[in-house]
């Protein structure tokens, strides 16, 4: 099967899954105790004001049609309104959006970037100080909570030392980027590298440390194989038959982990957007649940579930690429 | 049996001496191989029979210096003739070289890796496990290609081998193709060694992965990629045992074509005395670490004197007289762990002709004077007498609990697979 009929199937098998997910996040606000009406009303408002808010926000009218209603308006872009601030809920998502894609492909960055090497060294030197480092290295990362983390980088890199702000975003990547190339100025590529770190540091601790165990264990059960021993045979200089050879068969289960968690840092972004007051999506929904503002809810978990559905599409084709033996079928 | 010419006036091209590799491991010493000595002459195909667990793989892994930890090659000499070669050495290390020949473990670790796929290459057991699944098959065989004819680009310099392709060589040639380590001349080699080992459409199948081969098949690029060096010695490890039958005659069918066309020495391991006897020349028996009994074919076949060589041939199944029962080794093969291992023959509690005198380690002898076939068996000196048998000799019924220890690929009770083409 070639790789367009690959993508089709997949692209079709998404659209289902998304399906499933607008109906579940539809339902969810029938399961969900608390009525929107009273966080639209004033406090003291009479019974026929309720009613006409109600009304005006479509909540009378029997389920499937609401359900009907919300479906069209998705297919044609429409998220509907927010319950609170009357401005439209796809707009406001969207904005918010690039924020939380930047923390997390930032996230993911820092993380293969230090996770991969630091693995294949501790896989190398097994049982050497270097690998001890290596490991208790990735054992504190994954038992240290982000908010934690997020408010100790805080306090020494923006309370003490004063050398990096202690969050919110200066300008967006988009921005930076139009800066860079159109004004030929990198001040606001520096601003938006400045603010980015602390936060894609905090979030990507946990991720750095899963990786680093995952290649180093993956590195030691490949060097382990038989083979290697063929390959050494063969004269084959060590540097290619670590890298080409065992990195490679390594490389092929982290890929996996690597989508997906992608994935889980756009959705669980939550806890760092709100300590670093980063304008992402994850402040955006807790906002939005607090104050039952359905609209943003429903429109921030699509949103979500269509990222990871177009994660999942990108990483079986890369998996299928790396792994001759699954291929594209 | 294919019977292959033997240059009997040929001087050896490897000679093993006191060879004892042992691994340390936590249960305590392993004395895998001990002290063994053999020869290998220039076109012979030299083989080593023994049980699983006799030290054949170490003793072979040994000669092109794969052992791995906690293993480590402990003593002994490894002489090779290569005038060229010892030439190169003789300024470095004058210990290492004797006339033409060169003891290759006195060499530095780059000097014996440039031995491997040159001098000396290796087939495995399992062809499906020995590739790398992810890599087609024509790039591993031109890897092997690749690797030689660099090497033969400076052949003075081990590191032209060894170290050249550095971590950014490497880094370079994932993103730039004409930087790859491969060249379209090694895969182009690659395809006609495919050929040469009677793979059919050479150039599709040198696209394709491991896993779409079949095992006779993968078997067969396996040896391709052996021959990639032009090596002087090939090393079959169990090269049929993962195979059907009928495949299994193919294959060696195939090594002793190769042998006779390119003149190569192939060292044959197997369990199985069926698949030694059909092209080998020479063989040595081993038993627990110790090469205890070697001669020609025939020397193995009609006149051995060892019990537990004897104790192999009736392991092997008889057609022309099928009426004979097999009869196995009771027992089995006892433990490697040096703690265990006691002073005397290490057979004697499994051989029906223990006597008194083998409670001392028997030394080598050569049989009725003939240099060729040696043994570590006082049966070479005196006749078996009755009378100075070894009493409380283990019975077979009961299976030796030290054996289990070490023996991990251990045959459940029958020591010897039988070969039942």
């Amino acid at each position: 099967m070639g790789i367009y009929k690959f993508l089709l199937k997949r692209v079709l098998q998404g659209l289902f899954v998304i399906w499933g997910i607008v109906t579940v996040v539809f339902l969810l606000r029938f399961m969900t105790p608390g009525d929107p009406v009273s966080f639209v009303a004033p406090l003291d408002a009479p019974p026929a004001l309720r009613a006409q808010i109600a009304e005006d926000l479509g909540l009378n009218q029997p389920l499937h049609i609401q359900y009907a209603e919300y479906l069209i308006g998705l297919v044609q872009g429409d998220m509907g309104y927010s319950y609170i601030s009357n401005t439209d809920a796809g707009s406001r998502i969207f904005a918010r959006l690039p924020a939380t894609l930047e923390l997390a492909l930032m996230a993911t960055l820092i993380a293969i970037i230090i996770s991969i090497p630091l693995g294949i060294i501790s896989a190398a030197n097994r049982h050497e100080p270097s690998d001890y480092a290596a490991t208790s290295f990735s054992l504190i990362g994954i038992s240290t909570p982000n908010f934690w983390l997020g408010i100790m980088l805080i306090l020494v890199f923006a309370e003490t030392l004063g050398v990096l702000p202690s969050g919110q975003q200066a300008i967006g990547l988009v921005g930076a980027l139009q800066m860079l190339i159109f004004e030929q100025n990198v001040s606001g590529l520096r601003a938006w590298g400045a603010h980015i770190i602390l936060p894609a540091i905090t979030l990507g601790t946990y991720f750095t440390a899963l990786i680093m165990r995952l290649t180093r264990n993956g590195m030691l059960e490949e060097l382990g194989k038989t083979y290697i021993r063929a390959l050494r045979a063969k004269g084959l200089p060590e540097t290619l038959v670590r890298y080409k050879h065992a990195l490679r068969n390594t490389l092929i289960p982290i890929i996996t982990i690597l989508g997906l968690q992608l994935g889980t840092l756009i959705g669980g972004a939550v806890v760092t957007e709100t300590v670093f007051a980063w304008p992402g999506l994850g402040r955006l929904v807790i906002t939005s649940v607090l104050n039952r503002d359905w609209p943003l809810i429903q429109g921030t978990l699509i949103v979500i579930g269509v990222g990871f559905v177009v994660i999942n599409i990108v990483v079986d084709s890369l998996y299928a690429y790396v792994n001759p033996k699954v291929g594209y079928e | 049996m294919v019977l292959v010419p033997r240059e009997s006036d040929s001087a050896d091209l490897i000679r093993v001496r006191d060879l004892t590799t042992r691994f340390y491991t936590e249960e305590g010493q392993i004395n895998a191989v001990e002290s063994i000595n053999f020869t290998i002459q220039k076109g012979e195909i030299f083989g080593i029979v023994g049980e699983s667990g006799s030290g054949k793989s170490v003793a072979a892994l040994s000669l092109i210096d794969l052992i791995e930890e906690p293993g480590r090659i402990v003593g002994g000499e490894i002489w090779y003739r290569n005038p060229d070669l010892a030439e190169m050495v003789a300024d470095a290390t004058p210990d290492a070289v004797d006339g033409a020949y060169v003891d290759i473990l006195q060499l530095s670790e780059g000097g014996r890796h440039a031995l491997r796929g040159s001098t000396f290459s290796m087939i495995f057991q399992d062809p499906m496990s020995s590739f790398n699944p992810s890599v087609t098959v024509g790039e591993q065989i031109a890897e092997a290609v690749e690797v030689q004819r660099r090497a033969s680009a400076n052949p003075r310099s081990t590191r032209a081998r060894t170290e050249d392709f550095s971590l950014v060589s490497f880094l370079l040639s994932s993103a730039l193709p004409s930087r790859q380590f491969v060249t379209p001349d090694s895969k182009d080699r690659a395809i006609e060694l495919l050929e040469q080992v009677g793979i059919p459409d050479p150039a599709k199948r040198a696209e394709e992965y491991p896993y779409e081969y079949s095992g006779g098949m993968l078997q067969r690029a396996m040896i391709a990629q052996a021959l990639a060096g032009e090596p002087e010695i090939l090393i079959a490890d169990e090269p049929t045992t993962a195979l059907d039958v009928t495949i299994q005659s193919q294959i060696l069918q195939l090594l002793s074509e190769l042998q006779d066309e390119t003149g190569l020495s192939i060292v044959l391991i197997s369990h199985n005395l069926g698949v030694i006897s059909r092209i080998c020349d020479r063989v040595g028996v081993m038993y627990a670490g110790e090469l205890i009994e070697k001669g020609d074919l025939s020397d193995i076949h009609q006149s051995s004197v060892h019990p537990y060589t004897q104790g192999l041939l009736d392991s092997i199944p008889d057609f022309e007289h099928p009426e004979s029962s097999l009869q196995p080794i009771p027992g089995n093969v006892p433990s490697l762990l040096d703690s265990e291992m006691g002073d005397g023959c290490y057979f004697a509690d499994r051989c029906p002709k223990a006597m008194t005198t083998c409670r001392e380690k028997p030394p080598e002898f050569t049989v009725d004077g003939d240099d060729d076939h040696t043994v570590q068996c006082y049966l070479a000196r005196e006749a078996y007498d009755p009378a100075k048998a070894l009493e409380d000799n283990i019975d077979s019924e009961e299976p030796d609990a030290t054996a289990s220890t070490m023996n991990r690929e251990q045959l459940e009770h029958s020591p010897v697979e039988f070969d039942n083409e």
